[in-house]
C-alpha cells in the first residue's frame, strides 16, 4: 500500500477548514444544554412531579439509542415539520435552504442535555447538604447559595465528566456528515471521493481529531487545576497550622 | 407532506427483530475480545516497565480521541490493502462482521483497560499482601481475592461501556453489515425512502429496549455480588 503523501498533506489543510464547524456544533450544543441540563438536574433532585418523570424518560431514551438514529430521526422529521409550520403561517421562507448545521445544533443539543443533566445531578449530590443550609442560615438567598457556594464546589467534581462528554461530543460530530454539514469528516470524505484516496483522508481525519481532543483535554486539565485551587489553599493552611 | 403513520412502527419493528441477534452477537464478541485486549493493556500499565506503560498510554489516548466511524472506515478500507501489499494476504472476501468485530475490539479494549485498572487499584493493597502471606500463589491471590472485589467496583462502568458500545455498533451499517440498523436502512430503500421516520423510530425503540435490559440485568448482578461483599465486611 502506498500512501499518497501529497494528497494527504493537501487534504489535511482542506479538512482543517471544517474545524470551525466541528467546534461550533460542540460549542453551541454545550452552551444551549448547560442551563437546560441544570434545571433538569434540579428537577430530578427536588422530585418535581411530572417534570421528573418526563426528564427521566427523556434521559433514558437519549442514553439508550444510538446517535446515528437520533440524527436520522431528527433529520427526517424536522425539515418537513418546519415546512408545514411555515407554510401554515404564510411566511415566504424555503425551509430546504436552511443551513443543515442548524439541525446538527438541534440534535447534538438534545443529546448533550441528557448527558450533562446526569453529570450535574451526580455533581450536585456530592456537595454536602450542610453547605446549603449554612449558606441559607447566614442570610443568602437560594440563588446566591447556589451560584456562590454549591455550584463552584460541584463544578470541581463535574469537570472530569464534562471533559469526557465534550470529547465524546467532538467525536460524535463526525456523524454530522449524514446531515450534509460540512465539517472535518465530510470535507475529507468528499476530497477522497475524487481519487478514491479514502485511507489518506481517514488518516487525516484521525490526526485532526487527535489534535482537537488532546487540546480539549489540556484545557480541561487547566480548568480543573484552576477551579480546584481552593482545595490546595485549604490544604496548605492545614499543613501550615 | 405524507402523513405520519404510527401503525407502520410495530409492523417494521417485527421485521427488525430477527436481526437483533446480529447486533447482540457483535456486542458480545467485541466485549469479549475487548476485555482480553483491555486486560493486556491494564497489565502493561499496572505492573509494566516504562516502555510498555508508554505504549499502553499512547494507545489508550489515541483510541479515546478517535471517532468510531473513522476507525471503522480505516479498518474496513485500510487493513485489507495493508495486508495485501505487505503479506500478499487477500482478506477482501472475509465477512464484514469480522471487520466490525475488530474495530469495536480495538475501541473497547482501551476503555476496558482503564476500567480494569481503576477498579483494580481501588482495592486495598493489603488484600493482596494478606492473600500472599497466608500462602496463596500470586495467581490465586489475583483470581480468588482481587478479581471478585474488583469486579463489583467495575460493574457500573462496565454497564456504561456495554451500552456505549452497542450504540456505537449501530454505525456498522455504514460498511454494509446487516444488523438492526442495517436492516432498517434496507427496508427504507425497499420502500423508496418512504416511512423513513417510522422505521427509525422502530429501530430506536429496539435499541432502547436492549439498553433497558442491559441496565436491569447489571443492577441485578451488582445487587447479588455486593450482597456477598457486605457480609464479608461485617
Amino acid at each position: 500500500m502506498e500512501l499518497d503523501i501529497k494528497f494527504m498533506v493537501d487534504t489535511f489543510f482542506l479538512a482543517l477548514a471544517g474545524v470551525p464547524a466541528t467546534l461550533s456544533i460542540t460549542g453551541v450544543a454545550l452552551i444551549i444544554s448547560t442551563p437546560v441540563a441544570f434545571f433538569m438536574a434540579i428537577s430530578r433532585i427536588y422530585d418535581v412531579k411530572i417534570v421528573k418523570q418526563a426528564v427521566t424518560a427523556y434521559v433514558s431514551f437519549i442514553r439508550g439509542t444510538p446517535v446515528v438514529l437520533q440524527i436520522l430521526i431528527i433529520y427526517s422529521l424536522l425539515p418537513s415539520l418546519f415546512n408545514t409550520i411555515i407554510k401554515s403561517t404564510g411566511w415566504n421562507i424555503n425551509v430546504f435552504d436552511i443551513n443543515p448545521i442548524i439541525y446538527a445544533y438541534i440534535v447534538f443539543s438534545l443529546n448533550t442535555c441528557a448527558g450533562l443533566s446526569e453529570i450535574f445531578r451526580s455533581a450536585l449530590q456530592t456537595v454536602n447538604k450542610g453547605q446549603l443550609e449554612a449558606a441559607l442560615s447566614i442570610g443568602m438567598s437560594p440563588v446566591q447559595a447556589y451560584t456562590r457556594i454549591i455550584i463552584p464546589q460541584a463544578l470541581v467534581t463535574a469537570i472530569p465528566n464534562i471533559c469526557n462528554l465534550t470529547i465524546n461530543l467532538i467525536k460524535g460530530t463526525s456523524l454530522a456528515f449524514m446531515m450534509t454539514v460540512k465539517e472535518v469528516t465530510s470535507i475529507a470524505k468528499i476530497a477522497a471521493s475524487y481519487g478514491y484516496n479514502y485511507i489518506e483522508a481517514y488518516l487525516d481525519i484521525l490526526i485532526i481529531y487527535i489534535i482537537l481532543c488532546s487540546l480539549v483535554q489540556l484545557l480541561f486539565a487547566l480548568a480543573e487545576k484552576h477551579l480546584g485551587s481552593y482545595k490546595n489553599i485549604r490544604g496548605t493552611l492545614v499543613n501550615a497550622g | 407532506m405524507r402523513p405520519f403513520n404510527p401503525l407502520y412502527i410495530p409492523e417494521v419493528f417485527f421485521e427488525l427483530l430477527p436481526f437483533l441477534p446480529v447486533t447482540v452477537l457483535m456486542l458480545a464478541g467485541s466485549v469479549f475480545f475487548g476485555s482480553l485486549l483491555g486486560f493486556i493493556l491494564a497489565k502493561a500499565k499496572v505492573s509494566g516497565r516504562k516502555l510498555s506503560r508508554l505504549l499502553a498510554d499512547t494507545y489508550i489516548a489515541m483510541m479515546r480521541c478517535t471517532p468510531p466511524i473513522v476507525l471503522l472506515f480505516i479498518v474496513y478500507y485500510g487493513l485489507p490493502e495493508l495486508l495485501l501489499s505487505t503479506t500478499g494476504l487477500d482478506v477482501n472476501s472475509i465477512a464484514k462482521g469480522i471487520f466490525v468485530l475488530l474495530t469495536y475490539t480495538l475501541l473497547s479494549g482501551a476503555t476496558m483497560s482503564e476500567i480494569m485498572r481503576s477498579s483494580y487499584e481501588s482495592i486495598d493493597k493489603g488484600q493482596w499482601e494478606a492473600a500472599v502471606s497466608i500462602g496463596l500463589s500470586p495467581f490465586q491471590a489475583f483470581y480468588r481475592i482481587m478479581l471478585p472485589q474488583a469486579t463489583v467496583v467495575a460493574l457500573p462502568n462496565l454497564c456504561n461501556v456495554l451500552i456505549n458500545l452497542m450504540k456505537d455498533g449501530a454505525l456498522a451499517f455504514t460498511i454494509g453489515l446487516i444488523d438492526v440498523m442495517g436492516k432498517g436502512t434496507l427496508i427504507i430503500s425497499k420502500n423508496f425512502g418512504a416511512y423513513a421516520l417510522e422505521t427509525y423510530i422502530a429501530a430506536a425503540l429496539l435499541y432502547w429496549g436492549l439498553t433497558l435490559i442491559i441496565e436491569k440485568s447489571f443492577s441485578v448482578i451488582e445487587k447479588n455480588l455486593s450482597r456477598g461483599k457486605r457480609s464479608i465486611a461485617e
